[in-house]
């Protein structure tokens, strides 16, 4: 019952990111005080060492570990962080 | 997510591996790319923990209509400030974009180039 419930805010989440702008709902977020806010600043600058990690992907087939480490000596890495997946960009 | 894709020759012919990371689930990614045709993988971190590494988990409020009971609901979501950082072979930090500008990858893509041509 709590996992159809949480499916069922999920699809909720999925609704107000994809409504269009100008509608009530985008209206309420500008209106939210941490709108208004300048960006912050970045906590890492470039020049720094970026933490390591180990997070799962799946292909379809099973779900196995990617680590930033896998990379080290032998290519760079575009690291890029989504608000959720199916958001723009 | 998509912006990516469609750089990502430009990016691999810079020696350069493209990974997305989000809270949603490795299922859901893997959804969304077979749909999107997104070919880089999507690293799932549901509990936060390397977004906050990087400085970038965030509270969203998402406000509607509970679907359930009807009654209007804001619901704290934790996700990840929009971001991308390249990456050096040694681990560095070389170039970042945060926010609208991340969203569009052509500063990191001409890093990379510039970086190939450098060596």
């Amino acid at each position: 019952m709590k996992r159809a419930h949480s499916t069922a805010l999920m699809l909720l989440v999925a609704a107000a990111l994809t409504v269009p702008a100008g509608s009530g709902l985008r209206a309420q977020s500008s209106n939210n005080a941490q709108a208004q806010k300048p960006p912050e600043p970045m906590k890492l600058k470039v020049g720094d060492i970026a933490p390591d990690f180990t997070l799962l992907t799946t292909d379809g087939q099973g779900v196995k570990p990617i680590s930033l480490h896998d990379y080290k000596g032998k290519k760079n890495v575009a690291l890029a962080f989504y608000v959720f997946a199916f958001t723009g960009g | 997510m998509k912006a990516f894709q469609a750089n990502l020759q430009k990016l691999e012919a810079s020696d350069t591996q493209v990974l997305g990371v989000s809270v949603d689930t490795p299922f859901s990614n893997h959804k969304f790319a077979e749909e999107n045709s997104v070919t880089f993988p999507l690293l799932s971190d549901p509990d936060g923990k390397t977004i906050d590494d990087y400085g970038l988990l965030r509270t969203m409020n998402v406000k509607g209509k509970d679907a359930v009971t009807g009654q209007e609901v804001s619901v704290p979501i934790k996700t990840a400030r929009r971001a991308t950082f390249l990456i050096d072979k040694d681990g560095k930090i070389i170039e970042e974009s945060v926010d609208r500008e991340a969203v569009d990858p052509t500063k990191i893509v001409e890093a990379c180039e510039r970086r190939r041509l450098g060596k």
